[in-house]
């Protein structure tokens, strides 16, 4: 947990793939995810080549579950050298196509595909860092991140998942990028912000490969001393637990801090009754805190 | 008057020269650009090349890398922000070094930088594919006896140690081949004893016993390479392939299949030094060891990770408490003879030594040649894991090591650096007292005396003013 | 609580723990094993599961009175009491923050029989990290008054909406305390009134402290070491259940929105916004900024939030300042722990291959995943989302029951 200016001995990227088939480009034209799966392997190939202790993991994210696509579990395929490539990238391109295959060919054919459960990814890669970290030599700096390469939209379905998500990583100095692919994400922008990460909405699929490497391979100690794009404004607003909406005032209630449109008598979350005339006495008092 | 100079050179006044280790980086710097050109005929070196530049270089040689026409330079520069002009300075200065890129004009007249031609295929080749399999990778049918990790480990370092045992020359020595015997003796590591001829260790081989493993196997390799092209070896290719290995993965076998007989003597070689390891000579197979793949980490050693002891069998083994007792966990005579260079051994276990860090143990190491941040290194280095758990109401310090010992053992150092070494001119036989006053006077004005004594009439002045002294005394003895 | 540890004897009278007796060798006379075992079993009971969602005192307000008596002078904590206390302090304000995003705190000095205040009740980390930074130079002169510290506590807290909780952590160096009348009636009078006091101890066990904090509802704890020390002040930044005494209420809250709601028809909205003063630092006269949060009721601009808003009262928050804490609403069912049968080889959270070593493996009774102990505390003491739930389509809502 090297802080942002030492340069961290090893750095350690997880990806996070979205293959959900309903994603607008791949609807499309699905031949375009074999192009985009080939940027993203290469990204992850130089992010390995930056030093020989870069670690690295990818998960893909289907719509009916998460797995890792590389690491595999238990014992790594068996890869020889065919051409001049380092031997280490064929297995991590090898390993990453064949069980992109298996997670795609297990989906339930009568399903129809819903939303990408990038929370669940992501909690996933926050448990795989953690064990890194916790099995690495001490004294080593490890430096972490995430990256999400999306084409889905984000809704607040998740809303819980991600900020627990979002929090975790803030705490252990994580950072969180995210590449969209096609809209504009606005609760994963909110993850980027309060970890500290990049997010970037790729203008074309064209060339990602480039986007890629040039925003997202720095890493933290590096970032700081490129040319990045910016933050950008982020929009924190709370959604309300009745109808999720977007609000700029609302009623919170004191014991569980659930955050209501309307005034109500009975807490929906934790079912206390609040005292009749709610927020109307509590002003005055408040006021009196001030001098 | 007569004045004698004396002047000295800085090397022969430090009386501790430090033993250099260079890093690829230093060491591709000092070799020919056609030698570099070469080499970059090899994606294992331009993978290894790229590793080892500087964090900047490396993002700068990314973005270029699939460019084809040369990038304005002031493009470039815009790539890093305005505070870090210093380190994008350097890691440019590194890229022309190592003719990584070079200068190339842009139509328009502007100065651009365009990658060299067979760095970037090559990179382009290690990273994407493509191009010809490297030569020792064809595949093989599976060992029958196939080795695990932990067994090549043990072997890496029963080998490994066997060279630094014959050169601290412990009783336990099983010989070693005249070959690594010649490659110490050139790397100034040992010296002919003049009396018997029997090879004994030198200070740079004290100083060669305290680096990190690592560390030692790239000097030592280093210094093989220089020799080896007396043996109608190439360099470039045994680096390539050193480089190879570097980059084959732990406890897997390679093909011998393709190699040319220069490179089957070298991989002997390397099975002596357990690089790699071979059951038969003739095995047609062999398996790198942790020593070669640690090659490329001989720059990013962190604050104590040296790589081999990152296998489980090989941990740090020295607690060193406040107290200047150092405990070391450990069996092996070569660790007790190095910890005893610099510590005073007390007591002798089976399995654990303790020793004392005194003022007279490390003066005696420090005479020696060594240097007090080597003694310190090395107990960083080979720091027991619970030294490197504990932790004090969450203040963490930078060493792991006792804040007093690492202080005291830097002080008993400079204590013996209380001499300044000023280079100077002596002046003495004058013949009058008052010759003698005037030319002191005069020096002593200009800032230029540095020492003098009346009654012997002798004075020294600062090489810097000696020749304005000279001028001032010839017009001062024409005129009077 | 406090009436079970009443009955308990004291450590002295208990009678031999035979720790050596736990421990034994296995076949190969080693210990390794066992030592692994150990340190699961002592990291799991480190974190104990709270028990679903327990209604909680969110919005807290913390006095921490710190002891600026001679006996902090004291060096058993490393570099001495004072030093180690406030440098433990910083760190405290910033994790109180962060468990407790809309709660105040602030910092009272006992020092020479009074209670001086250091800082108001406020949401402002950084306003409280700089006052500890600076109580460094205080001189630590006389002797504390606890009396007079409650006192006063109960005079900066009774004012308070009903809705919010009244805490009071002492940090307690001295073994004494001159008080000007009968402290037993303070006592009194702050239990009334639901103060929740809590003192941490840096010498030894004292009989009226013991008695503040049963009597209040408090946690009486007393530093063994400076990691202890750490640990026990880390206690105190989890929000403690809520006390009976509370009313609860809604609370009118607003959620500035940053980017200018009027794009359309302002044809410099691509420029900087216009560079005005936030309220927050009105005062000092600084902080003027492009940048920053309006509160939606009156359009004032604040520099950071949490605040709340000095022309119209309301109290302006961001959405994720109120997420922190949902995780003490939705907590992660825990696991069951099932005896390893190489029910699975490896650990579906982080892939770790499950060795002999591990005696339990953990199972969501969920998603029917497996889970070594390490994951398993991690999502139940950090992360608070189930890898294995959060990614299936029909088990990663955890919205409250509308039943």
């Amino acid at each position: 947990m090297a802080d942002e200016e030492t340069p961290s001995d090893s750095s350690l990227l997880v990806i996070i793939v979205d293959t959900n088939p309903n994603q607008r480009y791949i609807t499309e034209d699905p031949k375009i995810l074999t192009n985009c799966l080939d940027a993203i392997i290469s990204f992850a190939n130089s992010h390995l080549m930056q030093k020989s202790r870069n670690q690295l993991a990818v998960i893909g994210c289907h719509f009916h579950k998460s797995e890792y696509l590389y690491p595999s579990p238990g014992k790594p395929l068996d890869v020889r050298q065919i051409d001049g490539q380092y031997e280490l990238f064929t297995l991590v391109e090898k390993t990453i196509k064949m069980r992109l295959v298996n997670l795609i060919k297990s989906q339930p054919q009568d399903e129809k595909p819903g939303e990408s459960l990038l929370a669940g990814a992501l909690a996933l890669a926050l448990c795989y860092i953690a064990r890194l970290r916790r099995q690495s030599t001490p004294g080593l700096r490890i430096s972490s991140r995430i990256l999400i390469v999306t084409g889905s939209t984000d809704t607040a379905a998740q809303y819980i998942n991600y900020m627990n998500v979002f929090f975790t990583a803030q705490k252990q100095q994580i950072l969180i990028d995210v590449c969209s692919l096609d809209k504009h994400l606005s609760l994963l922008q909110q993850g980027c912000d309060i970890t500290g990460g990049l997010y970037l909405k790729v203008p074309s699929l064209e060339g990602l490969l480039q986007y890629l490497l040039w925003v997202f391979l720095p890493e933290a100690s590096e970032r700081t001393k490129l040319v990045l794009p910016g933050r950008g404004r982020v929009d924190y607003r709370a959604a309300c637990f009745c109808h999720r909406e977007l609000l700029t005032i609302g009623y919170v209630c004191s014991v569980c801090l659930s955050v209501f449109c309307k005034f109500s008598p009975i807490c929906t979350t934790c079912h206390t009754v609040f005292k009749i005339g709610g927020p109307l006495p509590i002003k005055p008092k408040k006021k009196k805190l001030k001098t | 008057m007569s004045e004698s100079s004396k002047s000295k050179s800085s090397l022969n006044l430090n009386p501790s020269p430090t033993l250099q280790c260079k890093d690829l980086h230093e060491y591709l710097k000092s070799r020919s650009a056609q030698f570099l050109e070469t080499l970059y005929n090899y994606p294992t070196i331009c993978l290894a090349v790229y590793r080892e530049l500087p964090e900047l270089a490396r993002h700068f040689v990314i973005r270029l890398l699939f460019v084809e026409q040369p990038v304005p330079q002031a493009v470039v520069t815009s790539w890093v922000s305005q505070t870090y002009a210093k380190e994008q300075a350097k890691s440019c200065e590194a890229l022309s070094e190592l003719s990584v890129w070079q200068e190339a004009p842009i139509p328009g007249g502007m100065p651009g930088w365009m990658l060299a031609q067979s760095f970037k295929k090559n990179l382009k080749v290690a990273l994407l594919g493509g191009g010809r399999p490297w030569s020792m990778s064809s595949s093989l049918e599976p060992d029958g006896k196939a080795r695990d990790v932990a067994f090549l480990d043990a072997y890496a370092l029963e080998r490994w140690e066997c060279v630094l045992h014959y050169m601290v020359g412990s009783a336990q020595t099983e010989g070693i081949s005249a070959d690594a015997v010649r490659i110490l003796l050139h790397a100034g590591l040992m010296t002919r004893d003049a009396e018997d001829g029997s090879a004994v260790i030198t200070r740079a081989g004290f100083q060669f016993l305290l680096l990190s493993t690592a560390k030692q196997v790239w000097l030592f390799l280093q210094h093989y390479l220089h020799t080896a092209e007396k043996r109608s070896l190439s360099a470039a290719e045994c680096l390539a392939f050193l480089y190879q290995l570097s980059f084959s993965t732990l406890g897997k076998d390679y093909s011998t299949e393709g190699m040319s007989n220069n490179m089957l003597v070298f991989l002997q070689h390397l099975r002596e030094f357990g690089l790699v390891y071979q059951r038969k000579r003739k095995a047609g197979r062999f398996y790198p060891t942790r020593l070669a793949l640690n090659i490329t980490c001989v720059k990013e050693s962190g604050p104590s990770v040296a790589p081999l002891e990152t296998s489980p069998h090989h941990q740090g083994y020295i607690v060193v408490e406040t107290n200047y007792r150092v405990y070391a966990y450990t069996q092996s005579n070569l660790q007790v003879a190095l910890l005893g260079l610099f510590t005073e051994l007390v007591y002798r276990f089976p399995n654990l030594v303790v020793g004392v860090l005194t003022r007279e143990s490390v003066r005696q190491a420090l005479r020696g040649g060594i240097t007090a941040e080597q003694i310190i290194h090395y107990l960083e280095q080979h720091s027991h894991s619970q030294m490197l758990k504990s932790e004090t109401g969450g203040i963490k310090s930078t060493s792991m090591l006792p804040p007093t010992v690492v202080d005291q053992i830097r002080l008993w150092e400079s204590e013996r650096n209380r001499f300044t070494y000023t280079e100077g001119v002596v002046y003495n036989q004058f013949l009058s007292q008052a010759d003698f006053v005037v030319l002191r006077d005069y020096a002593r004005q200009q800032g230029v005396l540095t020492w003098q004594n009346e009654r012997s009439r002798t004075m020294v002045v600062r090489r810097a003013g000696h020749d304005d002294v000279r001028k001032f005394w010839k017009r001062y003895s024409k005129s009077s | 609580m406090a009436d079970e540890e009443d009955i308990k004897e004291y450590r002295w009278e208990t009678g031999y723990e035979k720790t050596w007796e736990a421990i034994k060798e296995d076949e190969d006379g080693l210990v390794e094993g066992l030592v692994a075992e150990f340190a699961q079993k002592a990291a799991r009971r480190a974190v104990a599961p709270r028990k679903g969602p327990v209604r909680l005192g969110m919005m807290r307000h913390l006095l921490v009175a710190i002891d600026c008596s001679e006996a902090m002078n004291c060096q058993d904590l490393k570099p001495s009491r004072f030093l180690c206390t406030l440098k433990l302090l910083e760190k405290f304000v910033e994790e109180f923050f962060d468990q407790n995003p809309l709660s105040q705190l602030g910092l009272v000095a006992m020092k020479n029989k009074r209670a001086e205040r250091i800082t108001e009740l406020s949401g402002n980390v950084r306003k409280h990290v700089k006052a500890v930074e600076n109580l460094i130079n205080t001189p630590l002169t006389g002797e504390p008054s606890l009396q007079n510290t409650l006192e006063f506590a109960g005079r900066a807290l009774r004012p308070l909406p009903s809705h919010a909780s009244r805490e009071l952590l002492v940090l307690f160096a001295s073994l004494t305390t001159c008080d000007p009348g009968d402290i037993n009636t303070t006592i009194h009078s702050l239990k009334t009134d639901g103060i929740r006091c809590s003192v941490i101890g840096l010498a030894a066990e004292v009989r009226i402290c013991k008695k503040l904090c049963q009597d209040t509802g408090g946690e009486y704890g007393v530093v063994l070491d400076d990691v202890h020390y750490r640990s026990l002040l880390s206690e105190a930044t989890c929000p403690p259940p809520r006390a009976r005494v509370l009313d609860a209420g809604l609370v009118k809250m607003g959620f500035p929105h940053s980017a200018p709601v009027n794009v359309q028809n302002d044809p410099t909205a691509n420029a900087d916004p216009p560079i005005t003063v936030c309220m927050c630092h009105l005062e000092e006269g600084e902080g003027v900024s492009g940048e920053g949060h309006l509160c939606p009721q009156c359009r004032s601009k604040y520099c950071s939030l949490p605040a709340q808003c000095r022309t119209c009262g309301l109290t302006l928050a961001s959405a994720p300042h109120l997420a922190r804490s949902y995780h003490h609403l939705f907590p992660v069912e825990p696991y069951e722990e099932l005896l390893n049968e190489s029910q699975a080889q490896y650990c579906f959270a982080c892939l770790r291959l499950f060795t002999d070593v591990d005696k339990q493996v953990y199972r969501c009774k969920r998603c029917l995943e497996f889970y070594c102990w390490e994951c398993e505390s991690v999502v139940g003491a950090t992360l608070h989302v189930c890898p294995g739930c959060a990614s299936r389509p029909n088990l990663y809502q955890r919205l409250p029951d509308t039943s």
